[in-house]
Formats: structure tokens, sequence, C-alpha cells
């Protein structure tokens, strides 16, 4: 059950990861117009079109999260106590930390990008999705360090 | 009602700091025994987790913050925007620094 939750939470974790890094670039890196190389292409998206879907996907894999860190909690952390490997105990225990501030900062989030966009508040909308961008990727990468270095299969 | 929102952003992340740095959780889990008590609770059987307790008194403590700013007139609380990233990046910073002992040992 826990493993299936956990393939469901980091495929959430994919999308919610390619939403926000779409939008982040297609904000502070924007593209005019589609010139049929890859780079450009994604950039040269419609950041507003993300914005719902990435406070959903948010909202379901900070669920998903939380539903299954109490197996973290009994059969993962106490490992990396036993082998003092305070690194990625640390790094997790940041992941948790920002997830709740990245929660916390969805209504904000989804107020600045809401139709019409404001333009006075384009500076905040920018900042605002790079900080998510930033909560995203930092728990993605040290819950995939983190699962391999015990997690599915051990 | 939906200027309320940039308020509850910014009363979460800071009330979750305090409830964090000073174990101001509204509940305790014990995942072992996959029980729940009100408030903060010594560890039993195992671990004892507060990040559900933090969360929910965060919640609590930004949902009435929020209401309080509905309350009073919009012309009390219009602020500066930026505030909605100043703030949560400088609870990043808090926590990083409170948790460098991880990094440094």
């Amino acid at each position: 059950m826990t493993t299936t939750l956990l393939i469901i939470h980091g495929l959430m974790a994919v999308a919610l990861l390619g939403a926000l890094t779409h939008q982040a670039l297609s904000v502070w890196w924007p593209a005019g117009k589609r010139t049929g190389s890859f780079l450009n292409n994604v950039r040269a998206v419609s950041s507003t079109s993300y914005t719902n879907a990435i406070v959903v996907l948010f909202l379901i894999t900070a669920s998903l999260g939380a539903f299954i860190y109490p197996a973290y909690r009994l059969g993962i952390r106490v490992v990396l106590q036993d082998y003092h490997l305070s690194v990625p105990e640390g790094a997790f225990e940041l992941k948790e930390h920002f997830v709740t501030i990245g929660l916390g900062l969805l209504p904000a989030y989804w107020y600045f990008w809401r139709q019409p966009l404001s333009p006075d508040h384009a500076g905040t909308r920018a900042v605002l999705t790079a900080l998510l961008a930033f909560i995203v990727w930092w728990s993605f990468l040290v819950g995939h360090v983190l699962n391999n270095i015990r997690g599915f299969g051990s | 009602m939906k200027r309320a929102l940039p308020v509850f952003s910014v009363a979460f992340v800071v009330i979750y700091a305090f409830a964090v740095d000073f174990n101001l959780a509204l509940f305790t889990y014990h995942p072992q025994l996959n029980e729940f008590a009100f408030l903060v609770e010594r560890p039993k059987t195992g671990p004892a987790m507060y990040w559900y307790g933090w969360i929910a008194t965060s919640a609590l403590g930004a949902i009435t913050v929020s209401a309080l700013a509905l309350a009073v007139p919009q012309s009390w609380t219009r602020l500066w925007s930026g505030w909605t990233w100043v703030v949560p990046t400088a609870v990043i910073i808090f926590f990083v620094n409170l948790l460098k002992s991880y990094f440094l040992r």
C-alpha cells in the first residue's frame, strides 16, 4: 500500500515539477513565439493556464506525502540516524518545512495569478512562482535521493 | 473575501515558524501506536510526530488572522504585495539556520 502511494506521490511530483518549471521559465525567461527549438517551446507556454493545475497537483502531492510520512519516520529515518547520515536526514527535515511553506503560499499564489492578471503584481507573481519552483525542485530531489538510500524495494 | 488570501499566506508561514520553534502543535501523532493526542505529548512507543499538529496550529491561526483582516476596512490591510514573498523567503532562511547543524556535523 505504502509503495503504491509512494509511486503515485512520485508521479504527481513529476507532473507538478513540469508544470511549475514551465510556468517559472515562461515568466522569468519568456519567449515571444515558438521557433521550433525545444528550449524555446518550453519557454513559450501560456503561463496563466498552469495556475489551477499547479495548486491542485501541489495539494494532491503534499497530501499523499503527508499520508505516507509515518512510514518514513518509522522505517527510514531511524536507519539514517543509525548510520549517522545527517545530511540526507537534514535535507528531508528541510523538505518537510519547505513543503509546508509552499502549502501556505498557495492562497497568495492563486490570488496573484487569478484572471485578469494585474500588471501591478507581475513581480510578486514571478517571485512566488520561483519560490514554489524552488520548493518543489528541492522536495523532488531530496525525496528521490532518500528513496535511493533506503526506500522502495529495500 | 479573496483579499484575505495573501494575508492568510503570510500569517500561515509566520505562525508555522513559531509553532515549530516553540513546539506549539495542536495535536500529536504517535505513528507506532496509530494514536492521536491533543496538544503536545512526549513520545510513547516509537517517535511522536508534531508536523501535522504544527500545520493545524498554523492553519487555525492564519484563518483567525484572515478573518480579522476581513473585519477591518480594506484600507487598513492594504499592504505591499511583496510581503507575500519576502516573509516566506525569510522563513525559509530561518529554517535553514535552524537546521544547519545537520549539515555541519
